[in-house]
């Protein structure tokens, strides 16, 4: 297997940074069950799965999980911690 | 192949967005109506996957997972499995193509040497091997 690309779009950042993906992106306050935003809201889910594409072209440090902002979510969630 | 635990595995993209074709996979639970649901009984999680195909109907989608509050995925798929944002981009000319096939499992196991070992490799396979794809987007729920 010669390998793929991929980004993830993670809710709980600290739970998947255990597992070292290559690259992600965490939509910061998202709730799990929202990984690209609410029921119905098109232009933001567009912008999240947009940027984590674009994340792609992006000179990212594999393992890091980048944190993006969308004010437009209206809410904000902890997200899961991991107890060190 | 093994890797160190301090390993983290990435394969460079060298193409451009707008000519690449990307797959979908997704631990949320996401698999179509007709398709055996994932058993949700069993406390050690299911090992399963299911495969989506390129032209999914997403009303034809639904969820079976009991690790996660799901009813805005019942709702509207895209928020977990976003596919028809997915076709979007692809109109938009954002992205090249969306893949051929797409993959939902259940996240959630208590059996992760199985799943990292066996249907991990599965679904890298089935990716590698039929989608035609050429960057893949991972979600939880």
């Amino acid at each position: 297997m010669k390998g793929i690309p991929t980004i993830l779009i993670t809710v709980s950042p600290e739970v998947s940074a255990q597992m070292r993906p290559p690259r992600a992106i965490y939509p910061n306050g998202f709730k799990i069950g929202n990984s690209l935003g609410k029921p119905g809201m098109r232009d933001l889910q567009k912008a999240v799965l947009g940027d984590a594409l674009t994340l792609l072209t992006e000179n990212t440090r594999p393992g890091q999980i980048i944190t993006r902002e969308y004010p437009e979510y209206g809410e904000f969630h902890e997200p899961p911690r991991v107890r060190k | 192949m093994s890797f160190s635990r301090k390993c983290v595995p990435f394969t460079p993209f060298e193409g451009k967005l707008a000519k690449s074709t990307v797959a979908l996979v997704t631990a949320g639970g996401v698999h179509l109506k007709g398709q055996e649901p994932f058993n949700i009984a069993d406390e050690l999680g299911d090992l399963g996957y299911r495969i989506l195909p390129e032209d999914v109907d997403s009303s034809d989608l639904m969820v079976t997972h009991h690790h996660y509050d799901h009813s805005d995925a019942d709702e509207d798929i895209n928020v977990v499995f976003p596919i028809d944002v997915l076709r979007d981009l692809q109109k938009d000319g954002f992205i090249g193509g969306v893949a051929r096939k797409h993959v939902g499992y259940m996240g959630y196991t208590m059996q992760l040497k199985a799943m990292y070992e066996g249907t991990a490799r599965e679904i890298a396979n089935e990716i590698d091997k039929g989608s035609k794809a050429d960057v893949v987007v991972l979600t939880g729920g």
